[in-house]
């Protein structure tokens, strides 16, 4: 496979899974990284340095262009409160990409890139006249953010960097089915998101050859959607007059989160990080959507969401087994931001536990990296009770459980 | 990529491959359906319109079909339950009895119905008889029937009730309700009861003036016989109590406080005026209130004009002869029938749940969930249901009988107490799936 038809088949379906971190939230940007664990705040890798942490970026040492592409493949099982059948996902796939370039003098103090990253994402797709039909039958969620990034070393130990992230690219298509006495009708929400600014910024401090710290704070983006397109299907006459918007405006918060890592490197060979991160899911009060005109009486829907702020740890290591091979294990486990009575559909979640590989295999200035992940969203039930006492019968009782396998590959060129 | 590299790789591959199958989850392991301490081989359902699937003011086959006991012989049959026979209609004659179905709404919003005549299964007009049903029959709800119609005799003769008659074998004609559940209950395993809603039912919609409340000793000995034939040989069942009538669409549509709102916007001076039995049973002229009930076919008299009166029906500027032309007894329900209506279904339900406690007997609380549903409406799925008229669509046409969704509710919450009762995992329906109203097309 060369660049140019892994360009292509990522710029099929630039989006991704909620693969990991919790709610939307995916962290799928460096394929080395992908293959630790998901570890990056405290290490200077390569050039995913701009997306993990952009005060690393002066540290790494070589310039270069990379490029990564994952394969998200979520299975999910639902069965309602009460009910013995299970649903299925009618199965989709998506693939977040990641691009970076790094540029500087070779030993100068200053780097600079460029990077292309979807940190956000999410596509389900659910089973046809599943019983969750009223709350959702389809989500796709897109972003990607391009980064313009600077990173200088104050000293041979401490490094800063910061980013300007630009929301380039989200959009949202949200559908589901509406409840009528005697059948069902649809309604999709189809819309672009305004493009938004933010930043991320990070510190990164390596006291000796075996020790090195990191922070880094990714800024709170707003998705405003305005003017996106209402269309209606399969309503009767007798009701077509209460179902008349065809314009509706929506904001989604892209949370800030805040990174801490540590790397330990006891020899040449061997690399082992450690990130905790918060992500500040608590902003995620409601999802609400204004319509132009009434959709069955009410020309707003207003749908609790009350996420917590989270936490993830993340642990991963690489090896050095060969001048040309590096091999890499790691683990996460993530925290859900969502309280029981609160799970909905668009992201049926709980803590996650997952567990990655991945190897590289570099040509001199060449190099090819693969990483697999397998997240397992843990069993949750939540219940018809619990919906009531939460006043958010807006969606559905039951358990979910969801399985998502991430294989990736990276290809990188160093200068 | 080059050999050297796919030699490196394969097993990373492999592993891979290896977790995209393994990667569905499965749960359907952890809900097996399970029949608990009950079983479910043969079930019989007795009672009366409910049980029949009676909705839209009529019996019909789609009625039929989506009745509680169909529902729940269904999903019975998850966990070990058997063939349920109900006493269909054929598609000939799918719309049986006739119903009511919604042609419309006027302008200012008051649904309109007509008659369904085409494809009935009316057999005479004079007594009305439908076509007969030969053979086993496990459904075994009989419209109209009262607890204290079990033990008529002739009940299910071309003289008595024609639900019954349609159903009552011509050797055994003269043959009475109860002989006919003792008859199958010899062979049941499972039941459901609920009969009492009629004992009350003609009182309430005839305002107090037709129709009386069955005494409570006479309801309480038939219950007992009722419930004790059916445990004779050791059946597992459930009953439910009698919901009280006063929260349906059929007393909560019609509003006096809408009534006078309309009749002041047209004039000042007028007022809602109710004809109502006063003491030593005098008919008696009075100003309504918001606590006395007008039955849903009031709407359809309340407005119009009458010969010689200068009111239309319900107005008025007193109590004096000629001030007034009060609406007519028999479409209000005022406060004292209303306790008379609420009291009996208090005794009547403590009567039931005796007996069910007695035999250890599941119990559906039917006035207790229809209660809460009149508060604050049920959730299915997150679809709003409510105790509304047209838009609840858990009522039918008639404010009296559930549609479809109704009685899936009702299935529903008849196997959670199943379930609790008798320790088994039998699975409820998506109520969803199941109509409320049916609008014109």
């Amino acid at each position: 496979m060369n660049l140019k038809s892994l360009l292509l088949a990522g710029g099929a379906l630039l989006s991704g899974t909620a693969a990991s971190a919790g709610g939307y939230q995916v962290t799928l940007a460096g394929q080395k990284n992908n293959g630790m664990g998901g570890v990056g705040v405290g290490l200077s890798l390569d050039q995913a340095a701009m997306f993990y942490n952009p005060g690393a970026l002066a540290m790494v040492k070589d310039r270069g262009v990379q490029v990564g592409v994952n394969l998200t493949l979520a299975r999910n099982a639902f069965v309602a409160e009460g009910s013995n059948q299970q649903r299925e996902l009618r199965n989709s796939y998506t693939t977040p990409l990641n691009f970076y370039a790094g540029f500087g003098p070779a030993e100068g103090k200053f780097r600079a890139g460029i990077a292309v990253y979807t940190p956000f994402g999410s596509k389900l797709q659910y089973a046809n006249g599943w019983e969750g039909r009223t709350s959702l039958t389809d989500i796709d969620l897109k972003s990607v953010f391009v980064q313009p990034t600077v990173s200088y070393a104050i000293t041979d130990q401490l490094s800063v960097g910061a980013g300007l992230v630009v929301l380039a690219y989200g959009a949202v298509n949200l559908q589901r089915d509406i409840a009528l006495p005697d059948s069902y009708g649809h309604v999709e929400l189809d819309g672009k998101a305004d493009t938004k600014f933010g930043f991320n910024a990070g510190i990164f401090f390596k006291p000796s050859d075996k020790l090195s710290l990191g922070i880094n704070y990714r800024s709170k983006i707003d998705a405003v959607v305005k003017d996106g397109d209402v269309t209606f299907s399969g309503i009767p006459a007798s009701f077509s007059s209460r179902f008349q918007a065809t314009k509706f405006n929506a904001t989604l918060p892209l949370i800030a989160t805040t990174s801490v890592g540590l790397g330990i490197m006891p020899n040449e060979k061997l690399t082992i990080g450690f990130d905790a991160s918060l992500a500040q899911w608590s902003k995620y009060r409601v999802l609400r959507f204004d319509f132009d005109q009434q959709v069955n009486g009410s020309t707003v829907s207003e749908s609790k969401r009350a996420y917590q702020d989270a936490l993830t740890f993340r642990l991963g290591g690489q090896y050095k087994l060969t001048e040309g091979l590096t091999v890499r294990a790691g683990g996460a486990y993530d925290q859900t931001p969502v309280q029981d009575g609160f799970v909905t559909p668009e992201t049926p979640d709980n803590d996650r536990i997952s567990g990655t590989v991945g190897a590289s295999y570099s040509f001199g200035k060449f190099g090819v990296d693969l990483s697999a992940q397998y997240v397992g969203i843990q069993k949750r039930t939540q219940t018809q009770n619990e919906l009531i006492n939460n006043a958010t019968t807006d969606r559905i009782a039951g358990t979910y459980k969801t399985n998502i396998v991430i294989p990736g590959i990276g290809l990188n060129y160093a200068f | 990529m080059n050999t050297f590299l796919f030699r490196k790789f394969t097993p990373l591959a492999a592993l891979l491959g290896l977790g995209i199958t393994a990667c569905q989850p499965d749960l359907e392991d952890d809900f097996k359906p399970n029949k608990g301490s009950a079983d479910f081989s043969r079930y019989i359902a007795v009672g009366n319109s409910l049980t029949a699937g009676f909705s839209d003011g009529g019996l019909y086959l789609e009625g039929q079909v989506n009745s509680y006991p169909n529902i729940l012989a269904t999903q019975f049959r998850t966990a070990g339950g058997g063939e349920f026979n109900q006493p269909l209609f054929t598609e000939a004659q799918r719309n049986g009895s006739g119903y009511l179905s919604l042609t419309g709404f006027t302008s200012a919003g008051t649904p309109t119905t007509a008659n369904v005549t085409t494809n009935l299964a009316v057999r005479s007009l004079n007594p009305t008889l439908y076509t007969r049903y030969e053979g086993r029959v496990d459904n075994l709800g009989v419209p109209g029937i009262r607890l204290s119609d079990i033990h008529t005799a002739g009940y299910g003769s071309t003289q008595g009730n024609a639900y019954f008659e349609r159903i009552t074998p011509a050797t055994t004609a003269t043959q009475t309700y109860f002989q006919r559940v003792k008859a199958e209950a010899a062979t049941a395993t499972f039941f459901s009861n609920w009969l009492g809603n009629n004992d009350i039912l003609g009182y309430a919609t005839t305002g107090g003036v037709g129709g009386i409340i069955t005494r409570t000793d006479t309801f309480t000995l038939k219950n007992n016989r009722i419930v004790n034939v059916l445990t004779t040989n050791g059946a597992k069942g459930i009953v439910a109590t009698i919901p009280d009538v006063t929260n349906i669409p059929f007393f909560t549509t019609v509003r006096v406080a809408d009534i006078r709102a309309r009749f002041k916007a047209a004039n000042p001076a007028l007022d809602v005026y109710i004809q109502t039995t006063g003491t030593a049973g005098a008919q008696v002229v009075r100003l309504a209130t918001d606590a006395d009930l007008l039955t849903l076919p009031s709407s359809a008299v309340i407005g119009t004009a009458t010969t010689g009166s200068p009111f239309p029906v319900g107005a008025g500027v007193g109590t004096g002869v000629g001030q007034s032309n009060p609406v007519p007894n028999q479409f209000v329900l005022d406060a004292t029938e209303q306790t008379n209506v609420r009291t009996a279904t208090t005794a009547f339900n403590t009567a039931i749940t005796n007996k069910a406690n007695e035999k250890g007997l599941a119990i559906f609380d039917s006035n207790a969930f229809f209660a809460r549903v009149a508060t604050s409406g049920i959730t299915t799925n997150g679809v709003t249901n409510t105790a509304s008229f047209i838009s609840g669509n858990l009522f039918s046409l008639d404010g009296v009988h559930p549609t479809p969704r109704g009685y899936a509710v009702i299935a529903n919450e008849m196997i959670r107490a199943i379930n609790s009762k008798y320790n088994a995992s039998v699975p409820t329906v998506n109520p969803n799936d199941y109509r409320g109203v049916r609008f014109p097309q």
